[in-house]
């Protein structure tokens, strides 16, 4: 057996060009779900139970993503065509939206309940105390969030956004299920034409592996930046030059304790 | 100036407060004491709020409201006219000793940053903490945290601080640099309403001293009436095992 480099040095680069896409819905669903995920996560830490929020909770999580997505890409058009066209007769083509939407919309119904957990928990990590020193000194309700509770829960769920965003990553593989054209979706088609299956697939592991690898180094830095307060030093990252002390331990190494 | 009638509140089928009255004027220094349970913490709390009593009513100034019923704009009025030192210091964890204290300025009493900051930096240096400024909370003992803590509820000028056991979390040798700090801010004339156990505070700064027991006033009357001549025996026994440690009980 012999691996078909030239096949593989092609495909490298047809492959780089679906990155976009898969880019696209990981950084959308990862948007769109922090804005819902944050506003359940408030209504969870309510004192209301809210069964629906719970049931839907416990849909996510009780079934597989495949499942999900091929229970929905399977159901949305022909619903959404029943509802607007023949209920409300919109005459709207429902089977010509990009496949992307219904991707989009299966990966944010995931990951918005993932990610409602992950702040639930960061909020109830904050102290009460903090909540009432911030009313104590006559801030709303509302500012006191903003300005104390938020930005001490964000610091401590990022590595949990940053678990949950490789996770979103690494499921959009699944989306050439719906016919969305991902680095997935293009490496299997470039295989098709040949059988070089396995080369296709050591191109999209290496690209997946890229791929994450500089989420969690772009996130890494985040942490750093933002978690000042907890280390009590006020750390500035120097310019980085080369991509070696783009580390971790590079940017250890490189950081400086500035005292004011 | 402030006149709290006939305080209520229950925690479940515990009754916390049976009826406390509190009357404060202007410059007073009251010192309340008391066995835990008492209620001391929870009647300081309801004043700004932090707990809403279920009966009562409260005179602040030109205020007059409800306990149980205040709408928000009185409630945020309130607020303002206060300052609150937590037990556990309780500073933003994710701001500066001076942001700690810039923040309400900013944002709840509309103080322009530049103003904000000024104000600020006067109560660190009240405080002693001048040159803290720029520390996170982290990097502060506690209690140079209680010390912060203190300055955040001073900055505003508010009529009347409320401090609630500010040395009970902190390590015996740094009590003395908070309670220094406290008599201080004593002799400059700010009203204050102290909770705590620190007996020598209460002799030598109160003018009034508030003996609690079981949720409401046991006793009140100017430190010496206290503590020379207790009239109730609850009083006297509460002083016996705190000032005199005299515990009936062997181990």
């Amino acid at each position: 057996m012999e691996l078909n480099t030239k096949f593989m040095k092609e495909t490298f680069f047809i492959v780089m060009k679906a990155i976009p896409v898969t880019l696209e819905i990981t950084i959308f669903t990862m948007i769109i779900s922090m804005v819902l995920g944050f506003a359940l996560s408030l209504k969870k830490i309510g004192r209301k139970k809210n069964h629906l929020v719970n049931f839907y909770v416990s849909f996510v999580r009780g079934t597989p993503i495949v499942l999900q997505i091929l229970f929905f890409y399977s159901l949305l058009p022909t619903l959404l065509n029943y509802i607007l066209n023949i209920v409300l007769k919109l005459n709207i083509k429902i089977f010509d939206i990009n496949p992307i939407f219904y991707a989009l919309a299966v990966f944010v119904m995931n990951t918005t309940a993932v990610l409602s957990e992950v702040f639930r928990a960061s909020l109830l990590s904050i102290g009460q105390g903090q909540m009432e020193a911030a009313l104590a000194v006559g801030l709303t309700p509302w500012q006191a969030m903003r300005r104390i509770i938020i930005p001490q829960s964000l610091t401590s769920a990022l590595p949990n956004i940053c678990n949950t965003t490789v996770n979103v990553l690494k499921s959009t593989s699944l989306a050439y299920m719906m016919t969305v054209q991902d680095i997935m979706a293009v490496a299997k088609k470039q295989a098709a034409f040949g059988y070089n299956y396995i080369e296709a697939y050591l191109v999209v592991l290496v690209w997946y592996i890229i791929l994450c690898t500089v989420i969690q180094l772009i996130f890494r830095v985040t942490e750093i930046k933002v978690a000042q307060y907890k280390q009590g030093k006020r750390v500035k990252v120097l310019k980085i030059q080369g991509l070696r002390r783009f580390s971790y331990a590079g940017i250890k190494e490189r950081a400086q304790v500035v005292w004011r | 100036m402030l006149e709290l009638k006939n305080v209520h509140k229950s925690f479940g089928d515990n009754e916390i407060l049976k009826g406390v009255d509190l009357s404060v004027n202007k410059g007073d220094i009251i010192v309340i004491l008391g066995p835990s349970g008492s209620g001391k913490t929870t009647l300081l709390r309801s004043i700004n709020f932090l707990e809403r009593a279920d009966e009562g009513t409260i005179d602040f100034g030109d205020i007059h409201t409800s306990l149980v019923k205040a709408g928000k704009k009185d409630v945020y009025r309130i607020r303002k006219k206060t300052g609150f030192v937590f037990q556990n210091y309780n500073l933003f964890a994710n701001k500066t000793a001076l942001e700690n204290i810039t923040e309400g300025l900013i944002y709840a009493h509309n103080y322009s940053k530049d103003e904000a900051r000024e104000k600020a930096l006067k109560a660190l240096r009240l405080v002693g903490l001048e040159d803290r400024a720029d520390y996170y909370p982290s990097q502060l003992s506690g209690g140079q945290q209680q010390r912060v803590g203190i300055a955040r509820a001073i900055a505003p000028e508010p009529e009347v601080v409320l401090f609630d056991e500010p040395t009970s979390a902190l390590d015996p040798e740094l009590v003395g640099e908070v309670l220094n700090v406290m008599k201080d801010l004593a002799k400059s004339g700010i009203t204050m309403i102290v909770v705590t156990h620190e007996m020598s505070f209460a002799e030598s700064v109160a003018n009034e001293v508030i003996f609690m027991d079981g949720g409401v006033v046991v006793e009140k009357g100017t430190p010496k009436e206290i503590f020379s001549r207790p009239k109730d025996p609850r009083t006297e026994l509460f002083l016996r095992r705190i000032i005199r440690k005299d515990y009936d009980y062997v181990i």
